[in-house]
Formats: C-alpha cells, structure tokens, sequence
C-alpha cells in the first residue's frame, strides 16, 4: 500500500504528525523548505487527539524559568499563529485568550497554589505578566456560576483556550496547500546518518535528506540516539471527561475545566505515571466529576458523552526539549508535552531557525545536556 | 427472577453480569442462575425481549396473525427466565465494563451501572454481552427530513404501543426484516403503497452456491411464506438503483431510479433498512479486538468457540456476536453461560461440553442458510457509501459524504479515528451508531482498500448516557485522588 510520493528529494524530514510535527512541518514549509511529514496510521498514540486543548501560561516554569518566558512568547505569538492558519486555510481554530482562572476547592489548595506562584514569579529571570488572587466574592463577581465550595482563583489574563481539532486539521490542511508531502502509515524504523545528511528507514522504503526533524512525541526516545541526540521521554496519562453541548455560560477557561467553542465541557486533566496504560479508570474520572461540579454546580445535570485518556510526553524535569545534534548536524529533537500553548513558537520560531540552520540562543536552556548530571548529584 | 428497582439494592458482587435482555441475555440468565451461579441480568427496557422480542408479555397488539408466530416464541425464552433466580434489572442502562481487581481478590470487571438517575458500580467474576444488533445505516439524500426512518424503529412503534404509521408508507431497501415488517404494518392495517427493493440482481447469482444449505435450513419455509404474502397483496418494485427523499420540512415524495428510468411516488412515511450489523459499541468500549465479517459484511468482535472476547472473561452472545437471528441467539446465550459457570467453578469441563454438546447441534441447524441470506442481501455500494456529496453521513454532527470523500484524498486520512479528529463524525450522543459504517465504508472507496484495512472507530466509555453528577457521587480511592488534586 504505498502512497504516491510528491517529493523524492525534500529538504527536511519531519518524523512525526501530530500538533508538534504539524506545526515544525508547517512553518518550515511557509519557511520555504520542500518538506516530508512521516506519519504513523490511523491508530497510535497520538497526545494530539486527547489535549486539553489550552494556551496557558499560569503557574508554568517553576524550577526553569525560561519555560515561562517560552510559554508567554507563543501565548503571545499565538494571535499571529491563528491569523495565518486562518488566512491559509480559512480554518478559525477558535484560538482566544481572555484569561484563566484557576478555582480551587479549599484554603489549603488556595495557600498552595499562592504559595507557588509567589515562588514562580521571585524566580530571576522570570519573565513578567501579571497575575491577581481572588476571593470568593470577587471570583463569583466574574464567575457567576461557581458553587459555594469555591473559596477563591488565581487569575492570569495571558491564559486563553482553542479548538485543538480544529488547529490540528488546520495545520494538515496548511500542509497540503503548501505543497508539503504528507505520508500516513510510514512509521519509522531507524534513522542513518550518512554523507551528510540522513537516510529514514522504514518497512515502506526509505527516504533521504539533509535535515531530520524529530517530533515522533514518546518514539523520540527511541529514535534521537541514532543521531546522536537524547530524548528520555516518558508517558504520562492524563484522563478527560467531555460532556454533551450546553448554551455557552463560560467564556473563560480554567485550567482543568473548559467550555468549547462547541459548547461541550471537557474536564481534566489527571497525571498518572503508568507507561503505555490508556485505560479510564472510575476513581479518576470521579474525583473529576466530583470536582467540575463543586466548581460549577448547574453541570452536575450534563449528560457525559465520552471519557478518554491519552499519553502525555514527559521529559524528565517535565520541560521542553529542543536541540540540534553536535555530532549530526542537521538533525533536530523537538518534543514537549505542551503542543497546543506552544504550537505558535514552533510554527513561528523554531521552524524557520531549522531552516536557517541553527537553533536561536535562548532556546539552549531546553538542551538535553541539563539532564548529563551524575546520577548521585 | 428476582427484579430490582433501586440499584442500591444490587449485590456488590455477581459470578455473571448479563447485558440485555434479548433472548441470548435471557437464555445466558437462566441457564447460569440455573446451574447455581449468582446472575445479575440489566436491561433498558421496561419489560425482557430485546429487540425482536419486544414486549412480548406486554404488547397491546394480540392478535397473533399480526406479529406472527415467530414473534410469540419469545414467550418461553422469558418465562424460562422468570422461574430462575437471577437478579433483574429493568430500565437500567449499562455505560461501562472495565478491567478490575474484585474486592473479593482475582480479576474481574467492574460494571457502571445507571437507573432512575443514580449510578453505581458492580464487580463481576464474568460478563456476557447480549447487546444485539443495529441496523445498518442506510444514508441517502435526504434521509434526515421527518417522515423518514429506520424501519425497525417502525417496528419498535407497532410491538411497544400498537402504533401503525398513518398516511402512504413506502418501505425501501433489502433484506427479510424489511420484508417481515411489510407483512406485519399490513396485517396491522396500514397504507403500503411500495416495496422498494434494492437487491442488486447480481447477489442471486453469487448467492446460489449456498442454495443447497439454504433449502435445508429452517429460513426457507419462513421467508418464503412471507415474501410470497407480502408480494401477493403489495407493490413490489426491484431492481432500485438510486432513492431520494423530498419534502419542504417533511417527506413528500420519495424519487426512485432504476436504472435510466425514474419514478416518484407520493408519500407520508418512508421506513429505511438494508440489514442488521452487530452492536460494536460495548464490546469496542471494553477493549474486546473487532474482525471484519466478509460475509456480513460488518465488524464483529472476534471469538472463541464458546463466544468469549479477545479480553478474557467476556463473552458476546446473540446478534452481538455477529447476525444469527433470534433461535440462534438463545442458544449462543445457552454456550457462553456454560463457558462463564466453567470459569467460575460451577461446572468442569467435561460437564460443559457434555451440556453443550445438543445446543451446539441444534445451533449448527439454526445457523444453516445464513450464508445464502446473507450474499443475497448483501447491499448494493451506491446505498453504503452515498455518491451524492449533500448527503449527510453523520447526523450529531452533520458530516456530509462530499467532506468526507474530500477529506480523505486531500489530507490523506486512513481511518475514522483521524477522521473524527478532523471532521467530529462520530463526536456526537449516538457515538457513531449512525455513520461508523458508512465512515468506513466512504475511506475505503477513496483510498481504493478494503473496510477492513481502515478499521473502525476507537469507542469510549460511557456507551450509554450518565450524567456527570451520577459520575461525581461514584467511590473514589487515594490514589485517584492523588492523580487529580496535584
């Protein structure tokens, strides 16, 4: 079953057609460059089916305060990115960004989460956006429709939510108008380096070029070594709960709770270390539920219309990683578990750099050399 | 039988969950309760039967003539089910079945459970899933204007409340349920003014190296009995190549093609079938492996020789199974107990082959024929993969036939779960009952490969509806709360 092949010879490969390879591939095209997006079937793990589907920024970046910075820069860039998916495709991804609340249900959670921020934004070399505390009162005057269980929020007006469906077709949909040659059921056995440039191998054939961008999500850690990169990725599942579509009554999102554009509530988002493990377990889903109408008591009446879970790609520290290999050049990692807030800075930043070759200098925090520390360190 | 009404009144644990109560949920029921197994049987419908059953000790309708006899031998089957002591929960629906260690130790599955509002879960050492069939999607232009639906819930209509269509009814499509259902609205006193039938002419010809099997098989005197009678007093027309439906807010009329030549006929009503498919959603949902069934041409789950899953301790009996028909899904319901009372300790081997044994010969008698039904019946390509790029093919979210077909070339789509992805068919409340068929059926035209190579839709839990306070109020346990409360 082999597709038909519109580029013998690109420029770059990306491996990978999720939200993350769609957005590098995307902007490397608008960049110029004849691309190949190598991409597994119609089932696999795919974090891009099962996001959250936020563009956040609040309490991001404690312990690495560049991941801030990076997350605000693609918040910001973000309008831009939904301009142009929407002027190339005609496709509106739904992107808005009129703040996040994050509600919590007790003073402990509330003085945690102060707590966190506070220590976020002492960080040297934070990168400033504002954020306010609320209280009840102030939290309702907003939030007409939070229950009494609610005893306050943290604000951020950087926060904003899209359609992530729709901002996945979007960038397939770019792709295609921009000539880039998009092959499905074409996963990816190793990788060579070899006269320079690389040779992709895989029960399909194989392929050359001179560039290879990862951004196989989980299968980075398998692939990076063989060009000398390092990728230790691991799963972490999260579980969502959608509902049926109600009349529109939140226009803001919550970091574990938003309305869509189409109306349903998607409430999550559980993180469990499990491995490969995709299956929905009740306890979970129940605290969920249990919390999502603590928060907003008129949801308890919703009809649920489906409960999922997907695989996180984890690194270790939880933070992005983004690097160019010194042994092989030419070839590049990208992988976060974050591919919705940061699909502006890949389609906008980190592609055209891998065009032009090298990778900007304040993105070298996100270099895998930071987890080279010996183990009794 | 002992009925529950308060799913707080449920045990904690069963040996056997049934699911539905159709003749192979009832057959399973009784003949597990029967040899000693603790059987809890849940069902969303107020009184046993199943679909083909349907209120069978309930139905306003008694003259007999009208349903036919078939139809009243479902009144053993659920009498049979009344003198056991399995647990019966009516109007009940079950929304999950998931893996899980029981309370008790061993593996098991946890079964969520919902009624009146209230949800819980139940642990059980065994499932069977008797969820029966559907009918197969039949989308043509337009098929979604009132006045237009599927002829089973026609059905449904006539056994549950005695109620006949008013106005000029035209049936359309193929198979002996569409003819069964002709005969029945007759006798019932309702306007028939055409049979539309869209065998393709050729399926006689393919269909004829399983005539001998067929005639010695118990469909023959019953389907010819009834095509014969429906045929004698009604207007047949064959051959149908194309079917559209018209009306301003409602069918008008519905626009017949065969071949070059085209007719419209005036109506009121206009029932729908080409056929019934298993019920793929629970089995999918729990994680049970789906084959491609050539010969019915449909996903079914894949089996072993006493019916269980690709997950072990389900069994699927019934139509669920892949289409046998009503004798044949008692007798499955017979099979998969055994096996289930085996799993659990009632019985030994050699005592559930032995039992098997007579229902395996009389099932074997009941299966004859079913090949020839099904090649002869198979549909024709222009009524599974609509042509006519207006025609909605997802009706929750109203995904036409043009978007998917588009889709699929431009974008390089190879299955419905990426396409779901793109388009949100199959997002909607019916979770894809109405367009998975047809889903697959367009992808695989346009990529030019077999259903089979492009699979099916990835289902989720909850199959059936519950709300998220019912969800809310269910036990929740420290590491759950650990993975959320972060």
């Amino acid at each position: 079953m082999s597709q038909p092949s519109k580029v013998s010879e690109p420029d770059v490969v990306v491996i990978g057609g999720g939200l993350v390879g769609g957005a590098v591939a995307f902007g490397l095209a608008r960049s110029g460059a004849r691309v190949c997006v190598l991409d597994e079937g119609d089932v696999a793990f795919r974090a891009s089916r099962g996001n959250f589907a936020l563009v956040w920024v609040q309490s991001k970046g404690l312990g690495m305060p560049e991941y801030a910075g990076w997350s605000k820069r693609s918040a910001d860039d973000w309008h831009q990115l939904a301009a142009i998916l929407r002027e190339e495709t005609g496709i509106d991804v739904a992107h808005s960004q009129p703040g996040g609340f994050a509600l919590c249900l007790s003073d402990a959670e509330m003085q945690q989460r102060v707590d966190a921020m506070k220590r976020l934004h002492n960080q040297i070399n934070m990168v400033e956006y504002g954020y306010e505390v609320l209280d009840h009162a102030e939290t309702k005057r907003r939030l007409p429709d939070i229950g009494p269980d609610v005893v306050g929020s943290i604000y951020s007006p950087v926060d904003g939510h899209v359609n992530s469906l729709r901002l996945f077709r979007a960038l397939h949909e770019g792709l295609q108008r921009r000539g880039a040659d998009y092959r499905p059921n074409h996963p990816v056995d190793t990788i060579t380096p070899e006269n320079g440039g690389f040779r992709v191998v895989g029960p399909w054939g194989e392929i050359r070029a001179p560039k290879v961008v990862l951004a196989a999500g989980l299968g980075n850690a398998r692939l990076a070594p063989m060009v000398g990169l390092y990728a230790p990725v691991k799963p972490s599942k999260g579980q969502v709960i959608v509902t049926e579509k109600t009349a529109p009554f939140l226009h803001h999102p919550m970091g574990t709770l938003r309305q869509t554009d189409e109306g349903g509530v998607m409430i999550g988002d559980s993180q469990e270390d499990l491995g490969f493990d995709t299956v929905v377990t009740q306890p979970v889903i129940s605290i969920m539920a249990e919390r999502a109408v603590r928060m907003f008591p008129r949801l308890a009446g919703l009809n649920v219309v489906r409960t999922w879970s997907a695989l996180r790609v984890m690194s270790p520290d939880g933070f992005p990683i983004y690097e160019q290999s010194t042994t092989h050049p030419g070839a590049f990692v990208t992988t976060c578990h974050s591919g919705v807030t940061l699909a502006a800075n890949h389609a906008l930043t980190i592609a055209p750099a891998i065009q032009a070759g090298a990778l900007p200098e304040f993105v070298a925090t996100f270099n895998s050399r930071r987890f080279h520390v010996p183990a009794h360190a | 039988m002992n009925r529950v009404t308060d799913v707080s009144a449920l045990k904690e644990q069963y040996d056997l969950v049934v699911v539905g109560a159709g003749p192979a949920g009832l057959s399973a029921a009784a003949t597990a309760a029967e040899l000693g197994l603790s059987v809890l049987l849940a069902d969303e419908n107020p009184a046993p039967g199943g679909q083909i059953y349907r209120a069978v000790t309930t139905t306003p309708v008694q003259r007999r003539e009208v349903l036919g006899e078939d139809y009243w031998r479902g009144q053993p089957i659920v009498q049979r089910f009344e003198r056991s002591a399995a647990d019966y929960a009516a109007r009940t629906t079950v929304w999950t079945v998931g893996r899980t260690e029981l309370m008790s130790g061993g593996e098991g599955f946890e079964v969520g459970v919902s009624a009146d509002g209230q949800a819980r879960l139940i642990d059980a050492r065994h499932v069977i899933l008797a969820t029966g069939a559907l009918e197969r999607p039949m989308p043509i232009p337009g098929w979604t204007l009132p006045g237009v639906m599927t002829a089973g819930a026609a059905q449904i209509a006539l056994k549950s409340a005695g109620i006949v269509p008013d106005g000029r009814v035209v049936l359309a499509g193929c198979g002996p349920l569409l003819y069964l259902l002709a005969s029945q609205l007759q006798s019932a006193g309702a306007n028939i003014v055409a049979v539309l039938d869209t065998t393709e002419r050729g399926n006689a010809l393919a269909a004829a190296g399983a005539l001998p099997d067929f005639l010695l098989s118990p469909y023959l005197a019953k389907g010819l009995k009834l095509m014969l009678a429906a045929r004698r007093k009604l207007r047949f027309v064959g051959g149908v190549t194309g079917l559209r439906a018209e009306g301003e807010g409602r069918v008008k009329q519905v626009v017949v093609e065969r071949g070059s030549a085209r007719e419209t006929i005036a109506c009121d009503m206009l029932l729908l079938h080409q056929g019934v498919i298993p019920n793929v959603n629970m089995t999918s949902a729990v994680g049970c492996e789906q084959v491609w069934d050539e010969q019915g041409h449909c996903w079914a789950p894949k089996l072993d020789a006493w019916f269980g899953a690709s997950v072990p301790g389900i069994s699927i009996a019934g139509d669920g199974a892949g289409i046998g028909g009503a004798e044949s899904a008692a007798l499955r319901g017979e099979v998969a107990a055994l096996e289930a009372a085996r799993r659990v300790g009632r019985i030994d081997e050699a005592d559930r082959d032995r039992r098997a044994a007579s229902v395996r010969a009389t099932l074997a008698r009941a299966m004859r024929g079913r090949r020839f039904l099904d090649v002869l019946y198979r549909p024709a390509k222009a009524f599974l993969a609509p042509k006519d790029a207006a025609t909605v093919v997802c009706r929750c979210e109203e995904v036409t036939a043009g978007q998917l077909r588009e889709t699929t070339r431009k974008l390089g789509v190879q299955g419905p779960n990426q396409m779901k992805t793109f388009l949100r068919c199959g997002m909607g409340p019916c979770q894809g009952r109405l367009c998975g068929p047809t889903v697959t059926e367009i992808i695989a035209e346009e990529r030019g490969v077999a259903p089979a190579e492009v699979g099916y839709y990835r289902l989720r839990p909850p199959v059936k509806p519950v709300t998220l306070g019912e969800l809310a109020n269910l036990p929740k346990t420290e590491a759950a709360v650990k993975a959320v409360c972060r």
